[in-house]
């Protein structure tokens, strides 16, 4: 089955969708920001990251340009918790940079879970 | 004897705006962080209680729960929206910004997306300088310009030199002669533009890069905002070389109203 990493700080929200996403038999690695992301991405496992954008140590932008450089066949979600301007531009600047569909805080899992399932075909 | 104490008047009642700025300011950063943060529960509090109408049956007494706590969720949704209105409203509010405050956000934003060819430079001569303007319309000016310079120095590489000045800079005008102009200029070593493309750059749809990149409104939009903050732009680019522009803004006469400091990450 498909690999799939989480890229959440938030530890509540980051095993919700670890348990949505093993419920329908991906394999899932967790991580609680994007230092220990890079640091545990094996391109031979994982085929789509799904990453909060502001983080501690290394954010969710730098988690998607690296991922690009690394396995660019790598499906890319970025999520994040704004709306307003300021954040708005975080998500824009997610998808400029390569995240194939952003979401924005509150979203419905099964909303998540369908949209993985789509791009990893 | 007198000037030392009006240095200290002074320093007290930009002491006290400092302090006005700080709580306006705590207003506009708390709303949008509150909402941030209720934001992300809220995303698990939707995840389990879906989860868990998967598995029973929605007409038992539990089912029934689980739809107000998923009912409860909504209004602190709309909620969070409220706050995130009320943190847009507060940033609306046009007071003198710190430059320096709003260009390190959008340089510190912009970093990740600058190839490690690029060399960011900072060269801050005038720290302490205010202009009068919206804090999200600032940082759109800066993060356009300077995005367009990294995309100049995609493919090769280069360096891009922020300078941010205001020392000895009038308006030229009798009537501002006195008045205090702040240059930002973005010096890059990108590909540059002949003069017929420097001389369109700001034209709406017009764009020298990948389609892709952009709609080719953004600095159509930069020069909108800055003629709006009476300021204007200059263009010096060589094809090959690299370009240069300068921003001019009037400086805020400091006083006129309380300073209002420029918030990192409103969101976070």
């Amino acid at each position: 089955m498909a690999g799939v990493m989480i890229v959440e700080d938030d530890a509540a929200l980051r095993e919700m969708l670890r348990d949505s996403l093993e419920k329908r038999k991906y394999t899932v690695i967790t991580a609680a920001d994007g230092r220990e992301a890079l640091a545990k991405f094996r391109p031979s496992v994982v085929d789509l990251v799904i990453t909060d954008l502001l983080m501690p140590e290394e954010d969710g932008l730098m988690v998607i340009m690296k991922i690009r450089e690394m396995k660019p066949s790598t499906r890319l979600i970025a999520i994040s918790g704004g709306g307003q301007a300021g954040p708005g531009s975080y998500l824009l600047m997610a998808s400029k940079l390569g995240a194939d569909h952003v979401f924005s805080k509150p979203f419905l899992p099964s909303e998540l879970v369908q949209k993985v399932k789509e791009l990893l075909g | 004897m007198s000037g030392k104490n009006h240095t200290e008047e002074s320093g007290s009642i930009a002491s006290e705006s400092h302090g006005a700025a700080v709580n306006a300011g705590k207003a506009y950063v708390m709303a949008g962080a509150i909402a941030h943060d209720l934001n992300t529960i809220l995303t698990t509090i939707y995840g389990y209680s879906e989860t868990a109408l998967e598995t029973i049956d929605e007409t038992s007494e539990a089912g029934r729960n689980i739809r107000r706590i998923i009912e409860a969720a909504d209004r602190a949704r709309s909620l969070t929206s409220q706050l995130l209105d009320l943190s847009r409203k507060l940033a609306q509010n046009k007071a003198p910004l710190k430059v320096i405050d709003v260009l390190s956000e959008t340089l510190d934003f912009l970093q990740p997306s600058a190839g490690s060819n690029i060399i960011v430079v900072r060269q801050i001569k005038t720290p302490g300088i205010l202009v009068e303007a919206l804090p999200e319309q600032l940082f759109r000016v800066f993060l356009n310009i300077a995005a367009n310079a990294l995309d100049s120095m995609e493919d090769t590489g280069g360096s891009l030199t922020v300078t941010l000045d205001a020392s000895g800079i009038s308006d030229g005008t009798e009537a501002g002669a006195n008045r205090r102009q702040v240059l930002i200029r973005f010096a890059d070593t990108g590909k540059g533009m002949d003069a017929e493309t420097s001389a369109r750059m700001f034209e709406p749809f017009f764009t020298s890069g990948k389609r892709e990149k952009g709609t080719g409104l953004g600095l159509t939009i930069v020069r909108d905002i800055v003629t709006e903050m009476n300021g204007s732009l200059r263009v010096n680019s060589e094809k090959g070389r690299g370009t240069v522009i300068d921003l001019l803004l009037p400086a805020a006469e400091f006083g006129s109203l309380p300073e209002k400091p420029y918030l990192r990450n409103p969101e976070k």
